[in-house]
This record gives C-alpha cells, sequence and structure tokens, in this order.
C-alpha cells in the first residue's frame, strides 16, 4: 500500500478524478450545501417546476469532479477565448481554475472597483461575500442544482463596482469545459452601487464540442440605487452537455437591469432566471434566444417578481426549434400586494422549423394588485410559406432563406441589448451555430 | 343667486397648493374664459369643482345657485347641474355611448322612472345631427378608439344631452384642427342662453374667435390676476402671458 | 323590458337561499365506503355493471392524491367523511308538474322552472339534490326520436346508447373527483340526438342542493349523432348553509360527424359550495361543441371544460366569464386536445375579481406532431376591482411540428379612479359607474349567451357590484 502512494506522489500524473456525486465538498466550509445538495431529491415529473422536463435526462452520476488543465491546453484555450475587440477586461477559467485576468481600460482600476476571482475575493473582501454571495434562495425548482453550486465552486468571477463609479467597457469571463465528463461550476457575482453601470458578457464554451459533460452555474446580478447593469450569457457548451443556470437579479430603486441569455449549446440545458423589482422605479429587460436542434432540449423558467410600486419589466424569449428539439418556457408574473402602478410584460415566441420539434409555453401571471398593467402572449408557429416563397423567387435557396429568416427573427432580441458589438458577436455565435447545423 | 360661484378657493394635490385663494362668478346667461399660462392651475380648478377624490380643497367654497356644492359626490354635483367637458376624456371598453347617455340621464330621473327609448333616440339623433356626427357612433364604445376631435366632440354631445345649468369646459380646443374647432364651438355656441353659465378654460386665443366670451379672466400662479372684456384675449395673443406676469402686482378679484 | 320576464331566469342568490325541510326516504348517511356505494345501487335499482364499475370507481378515489401540488390547498378542507352522498325522495321523476310533491314544488316554483318550460323551453329536468323530480320533454322534440332523461333512466332504459359513451370522454381515473363522482353519481342528464335532428330550442336542466353538507353529483352525457345540433343550458343554485357543501358533476359531450353541440352553464352557487366539475367533450369530423361558462358564486370552483378534437376540421370553443367575489376563488379555464388535422379552438376567457376575491384562468392547448393546419387562439383578460382582489393565469400550450399556429394573449386591467370619476361627472353613482364598467368588460361575452341568460347576467353582476363600493 505505501508503495503505491509513494509511486504517486513521486510521479507527476495526478490521480484519478473522483466521482462528483461521491466527491464531497470542494473545500471545507462548502460542507452544509453539499449535505443539502444530497438531502433535495432530484426533481421528479409531477414537480410542477419541472412540468414538460424530460427529468430522466438529469442523472449526474457519470460526471467528474473539474481536473486542472496542463500548459498546452491552457495556451490553446486562451488563444481560443475570443472576446470583444475592445473590453474593459478580460478573466478566462478552465475546469473552473483561473488561466488568466487581463485588465484591458483603467476604468476597472479606478478607485474602489474590485474585480477579482472568487478565491482571491473570499480573501480580500470577505464582508461582500458575506453580504451577497448566493443570498437569492433558487425558487424555480433548482434548489438541488444550486446547493451542488454552493458546494462544488471554487472560483468564479466578483465585479464591485461602487457608488456612482461606469466602466466604459464591457468586462468578459470565459469559461471553459475540458475533458470527457468533466464538470464545471462558473460563477459571476456583479455588485454595483448606487448609480454605478457596467456591462458584463459571460462565455460558456466547451474545449471539444462533442464531449459530455455538466456545468452548473450562478450568475448574480446586483443592483443599488440608479444602477443600470447589462448581463449578457452566451452559453455555448458542448453538444452532450448537461447544463444549469441559475440567476437572481435584484433591482433597487430606479434601477436598470438588462440580462441576455443566448442558448446555443448543450444537451439539456436548465436556465432559472428571477427579477426582484425591489425599489420603485426598478426596471428589469429580461431577454433570450435559443438556437436549438438535434436533440437538445432547452428549459426557461423564469420569474418577475414586483416586490415595490412604479417597477417595470419587461421579457422576450425567442426560441428557433429544428430537428426533433424541445423548448420549454415557463414564466411567471407576480405583482405583489401593495406594488401599484407597475407594468409588467411578458412575450415568449417560438417558431418551429421541424415537425419533430416541439415547443412548450406556459406564461403565467400572479396579480395582487389592481392599478397595474400586466400582459403576457406566446405565439408558437412557422415560417410563412409567403416569405419563404417571396425570397425564394428572388433567387435564394430555400435554406439561406430560412435562416435569414430565423436570423432576422431572432435579431429582435439582439436589437433589444441596444450594445452593436455584443450584438454582433452574438449573431455570429448563431451563424457559426447555423453552419455547424448538419 | 343664480351663478355659479367660487369663493377664495384653496386647493391642495397632495402636499402642494395649486389653487391659491381664486374668486370667480359665472352668473347664469353669461360665458367666461379663463385663459392662462401652463401649470397655472386651470385644469385643477376644474376637477375639484367637479370633485375629483386627487384634489382636497383647504378653503374656500363653491356655490350653485346660492348652494354649496362641496359636500357632495361628484355625481351628486353633476345632478346639480354641473357638467365638466374633460380635457383628456376617458374611454370606458365594453360601454356604448347610447347606454352611457341613458344610464346618466336616467340618474337624472326620479326613482323608478326612465327615459322612454323612442324619446331619447330622437332626441339624441336631433343633437348629434347638430355636432355632424354618424349614427354608428351610438354603438361604439365611450371614446374608445375615437380621434381627439371626436372626443371633444362627444363631450359637447353629453352636455347638449345632460343640459346642465353651469358647464366647465377644460381646454376644449386642445388638439382640435380648425374645421373640428368650428363644429365643437358651433356645438357650444347653440346651447348659449339665458339658462346655462360657461366657463370656457384655455390656453389660446384661438378657442375664443368662436366662442366669444362676456368676460375674460387671467390666472397665473393658482389666481385670477387680471379681468376684462374680450378684447383682453386679443392682448394677451398678441403680448404673451409674461407681460401680466411681469405687470403682475397684486392679485386681484373678479 | 317588462320585470317579468327579467324574473323568468332570476336565478339569484337572495331567490335560491331558502330550503325546506324535506322528508328523505333514502339517506345514505355520512361517510363514503363501499356499502355506501351497495346502498345507491339498491335504491336506484341499477343493473350490476354500474355496480362494478362503481366499486371500482371507489377504489380509484380512494387511491388518488389529492392535486394540491397545483390547485388550491383549500380543497384539503372538504371532510369526505361528514359529507352525505345520496339524498333522495324516492320517486320517480315526474312527466307533470302537478305530480311533484308539494315541497319540492315550492321550491322550483320560488325558482321559476316550469314557468320557463312554458315559455320556450324544448325540455326541462329538475334535479332536487341526488335525484331529478321533474323531467319534461315537449311532444314535438320526442317525435323526433330526442331522448332527454336523467342518467339512470338512461343507463336502465336505453343501455345501447348510454353504455357505448359513458365514461369514454372521461374515464374514472381522470382526476380523483371524476373517479368520485364515478363512484357516487346520481342524477343529471342523459341526451340523445339523431341523425340530423336539429333541436330547435334549448333543453334546460335545473341542479339544487337543499340539504345540508350533502355533495351533488350529477353525471350528464350528451350524444349528438351526426349532423344534428342540440344547446343545452344549466342553472345552479344552493342555499346558504353553515358549512361546506360539495358539487362535483361530470358531464361528458360526443358530437359525432357534423354535429354541433352548445352546452351553456350558469352557476351562482352560495359561498361556501365547493364545485369540483369536469367537463369534456369529443368532436368528431366537421363537429363542432361550444362552452358557454359563466361561473359566479361558491367557494372554490375549479373547472376546465375541455374538448377533444378528434376529427378533421372538428371545432371546438371555451367562452367562459368568472367572477370572485370576497372570499371566492374562481379556478377556472380550458383544455384543448387537438388530435386532428384543420382543427380549430378558441378560447375567451374573462375574469372579474373582487374585494378579497381571487380568479384563476389555467389552460392546456395540445398540439402533437405530425398534425397540420391546426390552429388555436386564447384570449384571456382579468379585470381587478379593489387592491386586495387577485388574478392569476397559467396557460400551458404544448405545439410540434411546422404545421401549426398557437397564440395566447393575456391581459390585467383595473377600472381606473379617473374612469369612474368621469362617469360620476355624467351623473351615475359609483356603484353604477362600476357596474356598467365591469358590464362593459364582459360584453361582447355576454351577448354569446342565449338573449335570456344573458339579461340575467346583468343583473347578477350589478347585484354582485353593489356591495363592493367604498
Amino acid at each position: 500500500m505505501s508503495t503505491v502512494l509513494l509511486e504517486e506522489e513521486m510521479t507527476d500524473t495526478p490521480a484519478a478524478p473522483a466521482r462528483l456525486l461521491s466527491a464531497g465538498p470542494a473545500a471545507p466550509g462548502q460542507e452544509a450545501a453539499w449535505e443539502q445538495f444530497t438531502k433535495i431529491p432530484l426533481p421528479t415529473r409531477t414537480d410542477e417546476r419541472w412540468r414538460f422536463a424530460n427529468v430522466k435526462d438529469l442523472d449526474l452520476s457519470p460526471y467528474l469532479q473539474p481536473q486542472p488543465v496542463d500548459e498546452t491546453t491552457r495556451e490553446e484555450l486562451l488563444a481560443r477565448s475570443r472576446g470583444l475587440e475592445k473590453a474593459a477586461g478580460r478573466m478566462v477559467f478552465a475546469n473552473d481554475q483561473l488561466l488568466s485576468r487581463e485588465v484591458l481600460s483603467e476604468s476597472l482600476t479606478r478607485l474602489g472597483v474590485v474585480w477579482l476571482p472568487l478565491e482571491q475575493a473570499l480573501v480580500e473582501y470577505p464582508d461582500l461575500l458575506q453580504q451577497y454571495f448566493m443570498r437569492e434562495e433558487a425558487i424555480l425548482g433548482g434548489q438541488k442544482f444550486a446547493a451542488l453550486h454552493a458546494s462544488q465552486v471554487r472560483t468564479g468571477m466578483l465585479l464591485f463596482v461602487p457608488r456612482g463609479i461606469e466602466i466604459d467597457l464591457p468586462v468578459e469571463a470565459f469559461h471553459w469545459l475540458h475533458g470527457a465528463n468533466s464538470s464545471c461550476f462558473p460563477h459571476t457575482l456583479i455588485i454595483a452601487e448606487e448609480r454605478a453601470k457596467v456591462t458584463v458578457v459571460d462565455y460558456y464554451e466547451s474545449a471539444d464540442t462533442n464531449a459530455p459533460g455538466l456545468a452548473c452555474a450562478v450568475n448574480d446580478l446586483w443592483l443599488g440605487a440608479g444602477a443600470q447593469v447589462t448581463y449578457v450569457c452566451a452559453q455555448n457548451w458542448s453538444r452532450e452537455a448537461l447544463a444549469f443556470q441559475i440567476n437572481a437579479t435584484v433591482v433597487g430603486r430606479d434601477a436598470q437591469a438588462r440580462s441576455l441569455f443566448a442558448q446555443l449549446g448543450g444537451r439539456h440545458v436548465r436556465s432559472e432566471s428571477v427579477s426582484h423589482l425591489r425599489g420603485p422605479g426598478g426596471r428589469s429587460d429580461m431577454l433570450a434566444l435559443t438556437v436549438a436542434d438535434n436533440a437538445q432540449e432547452v428549459d426557461a423558467r423564469t420569474f418577475q417578481i414586483h416586490e415595490a410600486p412604479n417597477t417595470s419589466s419587461d421579457l422576450l424569449y425567442k426560441n428557433s426549434l429544428d430537428d426533433a428539439a424541445r423548448t420549454i418556457f415557463s414564466g411567471l408574473i407576480r405583482v405583489d400586494p401593495g406594488a401599484q402602478m407597475t407594468d409588467a410584460y411578458q412575450k415568449v415566441r417560438n417558431l418551429l422549423l421541424s415537425d419533430d420539434a416541439e415547443a412548450n409555453s406556459a406564461p403565467g401571471l400572479e396579480i395582487e394588485a389592481d392599478n397595474v398593467r400586466c400582459t403576457h402572449g406566446a405565439t408558437s408557429g412557422q415560417i410563412e410559406q409567403e416569405e419563404l416563397f417571396y425570397l425564394m423567387s428572388r433567387g435564394i435557396s430555400k435554406r439561406a432563406a430560412q435562416k435569414l429568416i430565423v436570423n432576422g427573427f431572432l435579431q429582435e432580441v439582439i436589437e433589444r441589448l441596444d450594445q452593436p458589438e455584443i450584438g454582433a458577436r452574438l449573431a455570429e455565435m448563431v451563424q457559426a451555430k447555423f453552419a455547424a447545423h448538419r | 343667486m343664480s351663478s355659479l360661484k367660487i369663493q377664495d378657493l384653496h386647493v391642495r394635490i397632495g402636499e402642494k397648493e395649486i389653487i391659491r385663494g381664486l374668486t370667480l362668478e359665472i352668473p347664469k346667461g353669461e360665458v367666461h374664459a379663463i385663459m392662462g399660462p401652463n401649470g397655472s392651475g386651470k385644469s385643477t380648478l376644474s376637477k375639484a369643482i367637479g370633485g375629483h377624490p386627487d384634489y382636497t380643497i383647504t378653503s374656500g367654497d363653491v356655490l350653485l345657485d346660492g348652494v354649496s356644492i362641496l359636500g357632495m359626490e361628484p355625481d351628486e354635483r353633476a345632478r346639480q347641474g354641473l357638467f365638466l367637458a374633460f380635457q383628456y376624456p376617458m374611454e370606458i371598453p365594453g360601454v356604448s355611448n347610447a347606454n352611457f347617455l341613458r344610464a346618466a340621464l336616467n340618474s337624472r330621473q326620479s326613482e323608478g322612472e326612465e327615459i322612454e327609448a323612442v324619446d331619447f333616440y330622437e332626441h339624441l339623433y336631433e343633437e348629434m345631427d347638430k355636432l355632424e356626427m354618424r349614427r354608428e357612433f351610438t354603438s361604439r364604445a365611450v371614446n374608445e378608439g375615437f380621434s381627439g376631435g371626436e372626443k371633444k366632440r362627444n363631450e359637447i354631445l353629453q352636455m347638449a344631452m345632460l343640459k346642465p345649468k353651469y358647464a366647465i369646459l377644460d381646454e376644449t380646443d386642445s388638439g382640435l384642427d380648425i374645421d373640428a374647432l368650428k363644429i365643437v364651438s358651433a356645438g357650444v355656441n347653440a346651447q348659449r342662453g339665458p339658462n346655462i353659465g360657461c366657463l370656457v378654460i384655455t390656453h389660446y386665443q384661438r378657442l375664443l374667435d368662436y366662442i366669444v366670451p362676456d368676460v375674460v379672466h387671467v390666472m397665473v400662479d393658482g389666481r385670477i390676476v387680471r379681468n376684462g372684456p374680450k378684447e383682453l384675449a386679443l392682448e394677451l395673443e398678441e403680448k404673451g402671458y409674461d407681460f401680466i406676469k411681469d405687470a403682475l402686482a397684486e392679485p386681484v378679484s373678479a | 323590458m317588462p320585470t317579468e320576464e327579467l324574473n323568468q331566469f332570476d336565478i339569484d342568490r337572495t331567490r335560491g337561499d331558502f330550503r325546506y325541510d324535506v322528508q328523505y326516504q333514502y339517506d345514505a348517511g355520512t361517510g363514503l365506503t363501499h356499502q355506501t356505494i351497495d346502498y345507491i345501487v339498491d335504491a336506484k335499482g341499477e343493473p350490476d355493471w354500474i355496480r362494478d364499475w362503481r366499486h371500482k370507481a371507489l377504489d380509484v378515489f380512494l387511491s388518488k392524491p389529492m392535486p394540491t401540488h397545483w390547485a388550491s390547498k383549500d380543497l384539503e378542507n372538504i371532510v369526505f367523511d361528514n359529507i352525505r352522498y345520496y339524498l333522495a325522495g324516492g320517486q320517480k321523476p315526474s312527466r307533470s308538474w302537478e305530480d311533484v310533491p308539494e315541497d319540492m314544488k315550492r321550491t322550483f316554483e320560488r325558482l321559476g322552472i316550469p314557468e320557463q318550460e312554458r315559455k320556450f323551453l324544448a325540455g326541462v329536468e329538475a334535479q332536487f339534490d341526488s335525484e331529478a323530480v321533474y323531467s319534461n320533454i315537449k311532444k314535438a322534440v320526442g317525435e323526433q326520436g330526442v331522448i332527454f332523461v336523467g342518467s339512470t333512466d338512461g343507463l336502465k332504459n336505453h343501455p345501447e346508447i348510454f353504455r357505448k359513451w359513458f365514461g369514454k370522454v372521461i374515464p374514472t381515473g381522470d382526476n380523483k373527483f371524476s373517479a368520485l363522482n364515478s363512484a357516487v353519481f346520481s342524477g343529471g342528464s342523459f341526451i340523445y340526438v339523431p341523425p340530423g335532428v336539429k333541436v330547435k330550442h334549448p333543453l334546460q336542466a335545473y341542479f339544487r342542493i337543499n340539504a345540508e353538507n350533502f355533495g351533488q353529483f350529477e353525471r350528464t352525457l350528451i350524444i349528438a349523432d351526426e349532423g344534428s345540433e342540440v344547446m343545452y343550458m344549466e342553472g345552479c343554485t344552493a342555499p346558504k348553509f353553515e358549512t361546506a357543501t360539495l358539487h362535483s358533476a361530470v358531464v361528458e359531450l360526443v358530437a359525432l360527424k357534423g354535429a354541433k353541440i352548445q352546452y351553456v352553464t350558469v352557476q351562482n352557487w352560495s359561498p361556501n359550495v365547493f364545485n369540483l366539475v369536469t367537463k369534456r367533450a369529443i368532436a368528431h369530423e366537421e363537429a363542432e361543441v361550444k362552452w358557454i361558462d359563466c361561473n359566479i358564486g361558491s367557494r372554490l370552483t375549479m373547472k376546465y371544460p375541455g374538448v377533444v378534437l378528434k376529427g378533421r376540421k372538428a371545432r371546438g370553443e371555451v367562452i367562459s366569464i368568472a367572477l370572485a367575489n370576497d372570499g371566492q376563488h374562481q379556478d377556472t379555464g380550458a383544455k384543448m386536445i387537438h388530435a386532428a388535422d384543420e382543427t380549430t379552438s378558441n378560447i375567451v376567457s374573462k375574469s372579474i375579481s373582487i374585494g378579497k376575491g381571487r380568479a384563476t384562468y389555467r389552460g392546456l392547448v395540445h398540439v402533437p406532431k405530425h398534425l397540420k393546419g391546426c390552429k388555436n387562439n386564447t384570449e384571456c383578460d382579468a379585470l381587478l376591482i379593489n387592491s386586495t382582489a387577485r388574478t392569476d393565469t397559467y396557460p400551458a400550450i404544448t405545439v410540434r411540428g411546422t404545421g401549426n399556429a398557437c397564440q395566447h394573449e393575456a391581459s390585467v386591467s383595473q377600472i381606473s379612479a379617473e374612469q369612474i370619476f368621469y362617469m360620476q361627472q355624467r351623473g351615475l353613482t359609483e356603484a353604477q359607474a362600476m357596474s356598467l364598467s365591469v358590464n362593459g368588460f364582459v360584453n361582447d361575452l355576454v351577448r354569446q349567451f342565449p338573449m335570456e341568460y344573458s339579461v340575467e347576467l346583468k343583473r347578477l353582476i350589478d347585484l354582485e357590484m353593489e356591495g363592493s363600493v367604498g
């Protein structure tokens, strides 16, 4: 026995990665979350919050704890981390390990701005984490996966923008998943104080677009009075990945949050996004676009909670579905008693491109105040033959015409972001997905 | 006694005092105009007299033929003979103009009595013809999808049907083109006579070319600052409100 | 309009809020066991196949959990052991009004039943607690071969048609309450309209709960044979009791090729009735089924009329109005299951929540794959009166494939203070202004009700609005 140990210690090869389910917490201090994770059962079909979802797909047993990547892989992934032309700063992570952190604009070094990997922030700013780290409970059905994240998270991005500071260019983070059956737990925590302004883009990518893997991400946005935060998450995991992402956005008085989730990759993707309109005058724009093909399942759950009067929220989710893809949109608007003068909108549009595609929509309202304006709408349809014919009559092939129309369909979401550079990047990613489609 | 009399009226919205000691008397048979710059409190005056719950009258009185109406609900005031032509008439989805007017007229009947349908339509069509309104209008929902001009015409039609003792016309000219303005003015002029007193609230002199007032009052900062004959309106138009503001020394009362 | 005519369809609660002490010949007592089932079958003199069927249904009912994982927790307040499942006088339904026992006659006379029949209805079936006490069908309609009898009569005397369809549209195990109904059902209507027969006047049923702690479980089965047409109207009331009362009906409609069925309900239950009803139709090729549903009153109503669009070009429609006043929860909606090409469905739902009332819309639209040319349109509008009112909307829409289109729209609005002030300025009282606004909100739907019902509906709304101001 001792010889075996000795050999392992002496060689450079690491021990075989542990299975996630038998790994336990990532570090001391995460035991409670682990215990919670093991205690909560997997979702079942009868759970309303998992209605329509293929819950059989949620088996976590194949996945392994993340392993550090070697130097060659590091170089390769850094080279592949192509972000925006102009960014204020960029962090690159692979398998929950920080590969690089570059400050590109001096606005990131302004007085009081904290931009650190999570593990370093934990040492230098424990109070901030104490106050904000995963303080909003996952309430849309994903508690088990939130607990898993809390028990496994090793790194991520903390961005704290103090009062009145505006960061001119977007801040970016890349999260890479590397190796078959590997897992990763990306974390993004943005805290914008009074009148602070910032844009953050997360890119989720897999080194191998066909490798199975597990990603379980949390991104929380905190907006103080009058703050403006734009958050974009471009999800492009491998086509065999099981992915979760849990978002909470807390909007203070007169603050404006805008989030966009682009769902491109993954085999089974579950996205939960909650906006708490907590201060009067607050506004949250919740956007998403999905390009689903093959047997992809993209399951989006949203919640617009109007906790204060004079708040507004506007949600637009658009799904394009090809092959045997399935999408689920289940969203709820809740207007608490006393949250008068609320304006809340929710719109989901499904474009079905194949006879085997399936779109499920469950847009919901729960209104407990009377002086409100709330509407929601859901439509499911296909490309109009007339429209297609018109384009084809101009010499465009059917396939190209379809792509044009789908692009136009998704463009509305991208335009609502009102950030042309990021929009162009997203459009490019959508194009790449179309190009890869067999 | 036959007058609408406003005595030293003070009105607040929330904590803010908008009308600050306004006195005015409109005898029956006369048409008075109130002119004033934006924000002088003109619209507040009409809503407060009408009894809108958002407006608090802190002191003063409003007497309709000698009887104070301030303790009355808005509908009681209306049944006493007060009519407001709204600057922004409300849309009431699903409720037809005919049903609405009939309900309003029936509310003025004694308990258990109702207007006969035949008489009602006869009267309604007669008044609609004067305002050049089409018959299909009766089955449309109140003000829903109406153009600005149609809404104002509808206000004047309601006034004609309800035959008030005193009418307050709040910015009736706003949003009207010249043709609509002529029709609406003609509608008002047709109702002028010894049995009605009118208060025309406007920002522009243009309306007063068509509805010629007996007296013009100028309102600034919640008070009447000048009174005069109809020519005063022309002077205002020419010199602008600043001249009044500049010349303003002490408030006067009508 | 003369007042007499208005009262014709008077089912307002003040009128319904009375009851007589009635001597029941049959009373199954409180609680529900297999003995209760035997008691009911024996009392009704039913054949053995239905005895077995009921026993099996009871097992299903007992094994199924309450659907509280999605539905109101208030369901847990139903104490099944305190409910009486069968109460009847023991007489056969009378063909003539004169034969109806005096006390029951008084009840229905107060509710205006025979008058209505004389006026224009093709047939009337009146149910008092568990059993029909009066059933008549106009001679002309009977001569056309139309069968309009109680469910017991139907299963005993028309088994060849009855058994073919009974329990086929809504299987026993569809939900806990359909299982309960299947175990203890009594009363309700059985209607068969032969091919090509168009019943000119509506058939009407009237359901009344007279006894406290009583559960009413009527079962209605309507079969419209090829190319036929029928309209059925039901009205429901109960007096105010101290303790909760249960109404749990099952209604199955079958519209064969090219047939048309319209089913109109105006219910005005007293505020302690749990009203848990399963209603579903099958529409065959080119058939049309339209549910027109108005829900006023009750403590909790759960009702989602559905249409299974089984044949090509079948059409389904649900038009519903719900009014939830203080302490009431109207949990209503619609289900449209598209199962053939070119089927269309339309759902229009309007709800009004007043005071502490809560109105919920739940919808289900399902368009499976490889269907072509299916269309669904759903509109839900909610009106809130008073800041303590609540409204929820929970639609669920599944669409597969490229040949279909679904669209859902919902809005929530309120009657604004400015709107009320405007109307008051024209001389209307606040209550009148409210009533007029609410009637305006539902106006386009009310017009779809038969004339007599729409007049009554407006009156009911006025009545509900009276207490809501101030």
